[in-house]
């Protein structure tokens, strides 16, 4: 079994870097779409034991209630899942945002929840791609829960991983009660690939 | 004639990457702030010209240390340099007095040309 992974302090500047630099991009889109401002905060890149990876999850939400929805990505030898973990309380206000009238059924918020999904995690997966030259293929976003608790969705993501690493972006809207977590965990194997891709943005000159 | 300058940055990559984008043969001093308070005091400390700014940053962001500069009234020019593109952050840090606004990746002729811009190297520079 090969040794398990680990960043470097380097390596984790850079990934954290990258990641800045995908989710402004992401952030961008959204604004647009939405036409509002969206505040970007510092992502959190870390390597975790798939046995933290339900209190990484627990820790991210107070919320009773969300809504999640995963979209895997595969290209060049890097593989992942982007999931969008959705607070319900956002709802109304996307909704008021994005012109739906009254109040919503369930179908229309996943609507508007794959709406936002595909915006963020498009854009995000997209701008690491591109920093990296990788041509990153996705696959359709499928919905893991709607109006769940956390717990239920930790009990479905039994991962088939020992570590990961996970990237954690928490996005908010100014002046909105929308709130959503967006994390992308790669593969042991695609850390491994990542880290000499990046090796050569961390070579001194 | 020799330019000092700050670059503030809490990514070390990034810092990197912003000195190597400036311009090969401009003579500069520069020195590193990890972010905003850093930089305030390097500024505070001697007699910086010019400063590269990240927004997203721990301990004080970068519109707080453009907060900061403005209220003291603090003798720096300041360009932006941010991964957030949205039209609002470009807005925003103009109205706290940046002059500039360079997106990240950092592109090298992107800071000729802003640098050249405002009179601060010359049109020999690459």
């Amino acid at each position: 079994m090969p040794d398990p992974i680990e960043l470097t302090e380097d390596e984790r500047d850079c990934i954290q870097e990258i990641t800045n630099v995908a989710m402004g991009q992401a952030a961008d889109r959204l604004a647009r779409l939405l036409n509002v401002y969206v505040v970007l905060p510092i992502p959190n890149v870390n390597v975790i034991e798939v046995n933290e990876f339900a209190m990484t999850l627990k820790s991210l939400e107070q919320a009773d209630s969300v809504s999640a929805v995963c979209q895997g990505f595969v290209g060049s030898g890097v593989s992942g899942e982007a999931l969008l973990i959705f607070n319900d309380a956002s709802f109304s206000d996307i909704s008021t945002l994005l012109d739906y009238p009254g109040n919503q059924t369930a179908h229309e918020e996943l609507e508007m929840l794959m709406d936002v999904a595909n915006v963020l995690n498009g854009a995000c997966i997209q701008g690491i791609g591109g920093q990296l030259d990788i041509d990153f293929s996705q696959s359709h976003p499928v919905v893991l829960g709607q109006h769940c608790n956390i717990s239920d969705l930790i009990n479905q993501q039994q991962t088939r991983w020992r570590r990961t690493m996970a990237i954690e972006i928490n996005y908010t809207i100014e002046g909105h009660q929308i709130n959503c977590d967006l994390l992308l965990l790669f593969t042991e194997d695609s850390v491994r690939h990542l880290q000499r891709l990046i090796s050569f943005l961390l070579e001194d000159d | 004639m020799t330019t000092k300058l700050i670059i503030c940055d809490d990514s070390n990559m990034a810092r990197k990457q912003m000195s190597r984008a400036l311009p090969d043969n401009w003579q500069t001093e520069v020195s590193f702030a990890k972010n905003g308070e850093e930089a305030i005091e390097l500024v505070k400390s001697g007699q910086f010209e010019l400063m590269f700014l990240d927004l997203t940053m721990p301990v004080m962001d970068g519109y707080q240390t453009l907060e900061v500069i403005h209220k003291n009234d603090l003798p720096i020019m300041v360009i932006v340099v941010s991964g957030d593109i949205q039209p609002e952050a470009r807005e925003r840090v103009k109205k706290m007095g940046a002059i500039d606004f360079i997106k990240k990746p950092v592109d090298k002729e992107k800071v000729a040309t802003v640098l050249r811009d405002y009179g601060l190297i010359g049109g020999e520079h690459a």
